[in-house]
């Protein structure tokens, strides 16, 4: 962790699990079912420090990964709170103009 | 990797089995819009496409042991549909979640009975509240497939976390639960008969080995298989390449046998595999196919696919590799060369994406 600061609450928690002990238990919570907060830093680059290994081209893996939720932060959650971000758009490579943001309803 | 002469020779009765007479291969394949495509490898076409009741696209294909329906998990990971592939009418339907107040999700675990008769569903339920969310027990439900539409669970029982693959063994009597380790399943009491281990295993100066599966892609041989990776720790990350490992997991459907070899430093990524109807090889498939050699634990050949494929799977006679998943279309290569022998796309463009490839005789 001696590379990451924590900026919020939330991400303070985590410091504090490691210090005190638990990183079994923030392992455990690495990959969380149902599009929640998930921290998987280290996504952007492959397991050998570059890109080649990412999928290719990124519009093969947008489905794949985003329906588990493995791209939270950057993706609507299409489990369950924007089911039908991508219903119109079932071709990645093809409609990814038709992708939009997504907001809170009011 | 030593095999049994005996269970070469049940794999070999088994696969005759499935190709005798006129029984032919298709591939079955879900994809975003909600479609089902029935492909002819050998033809080289697509037979049919099916409408499927539901919204998200189909994240999961289980067929039925004679492969005449099709449960498809639809719905956000939260329903089945079976489709009659005949009439292409929907014959079985159920919504996980019994309430309102009460959300259940499938992480794509489901299989099916050798009989056809009870589909097994891994289960995982939230409570929603007013104020917080209160995560449930996991659970294993099983359905009568003669339930026809609005099924509901004939029994429950617990089942650990974490479970994103379930296979059932070619007997009927374990069900097998891919989670940190492989649990062994009474599929009548839900009891936990035993574990293979395999985060929790004891393999010395190794990290816990990584695995991410949730690729269905055993029929053809009753043999399961998926990639493992781990690190080395007695190693230098940075100076030794044996300092990360590749091997892959297999378990025989039909003897129990459990194994995990290591067949290379690791140098790509391979996110599911097959094994041949010969036992002898196995194929893993990403932005590369590998042919893997599981009698001398190495590696054979590797070739550069077009882009990203998630599932591979194989023709009955074992000359055939197929790899889709992610885009829309299917790459036909030969097991023997790995030498692309075709590409068949999927009429408008339905994405696969985390969806597989399962492979049906009709």
């Amino acid at each position: 962790m001696k590379h990451l600061k924590p900026l919020n609450k939330k991400a303070g928690l985590v410091e504090e699990a490691v210090d005190g002990g638990k990183l079994e238990e923030v392992a455990a919570m690495q990959t969380i079912v149902g599009c929640t907060a998930t921290l998987d830093p280290g996504w952007e680059v492959d397991p050998f420090g570059s890109v080649a290994a990412l999928c290719a081209p990124m519009e093969a893996d947008l489905y794949g990964c985003s329906d588990p939720c493995w791209w939270p932060a950057q993706v609507p959650d299409t489990i369950n709170t924007y089911p039908d971000w991508n219903a119109n758009a079932p071709s990645a490579a093809r409609d990814w103009r038709v992708l939009d943001a997504v907001f809170p309803k009011k | 990797m030593k095999r049994s002469i005996i269970g070469l020779m049940a794999a070999t009765l088994a696969v005759a089995g499935a190709t005798s007479a006129d029984a032919k291969d298709y591939i079955l394949t879900g994809t975003k819009g909600n479609k089902l495509f029935l492909v002819d490898p050998g033809a080289r076409k697509v037979e049919r496409v099916y409408d499927v009741p539901g919204s998200g696209g189909i994240v999961q294909t289980v067929p039925s042991p004679d492969g005449k329906i099709a449960y498809l998990m639809t719905n956000q990971w939260g329903g089945v549909v079976g489709l009659d592939l005949e009439s292409g009418k929907p014959v079985f339907s159920t919504d996980f979640s019994t309430s309102r107040q009460v959300r259940t999700k499938s992480v794509l675990s489901m299989d099916i009975s050798p009989d056809g008769k009870e589909l097994f569903v891994h289960q995982t339920s939230v409570k929603l509240g007013l104020g917080e969310y209160e995560v449930l027990p996991t659970q294993i439900a099983v359905y009568d497939t003669a339930s026809g539409m609005d099924a509901k669970p004939v029994r429950t029982f617990p089942a650990p976390r974490r479970v994103n693959m379930l296979a059932m063994s070619k007997d009927g009597q374990t069900l097998y639960a891919m989670s940190w380790d492989f649990y062994m399943i009474d599929p009548k009491t839900g009891k936990i008969k035993g574990e293979h281990k395999i985060q929790g295993w004891d393999r010395a100066n190794a990290s816990p080995p990584d695995i991410l599966d949730f690729w269905p892609l055993f029929e053809q041989t009753n043999v399961f298989s998926t990639p493992y990776f781990y690190a080395r720790t007695d190693k230098d990350p940075m100076a030794d390449p044996e300092a990360f490992k590749t091997g892959i997991l297999t378990l025989d459907l039909k003897t129990g046998e459990y194994v995990m070899d290591d067949f290379e430093n690791t140098s790509a990524i391979i996110f599911s595999s097959v094994v041949s109807p010969n036992r002898k090889e196995a194929f893993g498939v990403y932005t590369q196919l590998s042919k893997i050699d599981l009698e001398k634990d190495e590696l054979v050949k590797r070739i550069e696919l077009p882009h990203t494929y998630y599932a591979v799977n194989i023709s009955s006679d074992g000359k055939e590799v197929y790899v889709g998943g992610t885009m829309c279309d299917i790459g036909v290569h030969s097991a023997e060369t790995l030498d692309r022998l075709a590409t068949i796309e999927l009429p408008g463009c339905y994405d696969m994406g985390a969806g597989g490839l399962r492979m049906i005789q009709r």
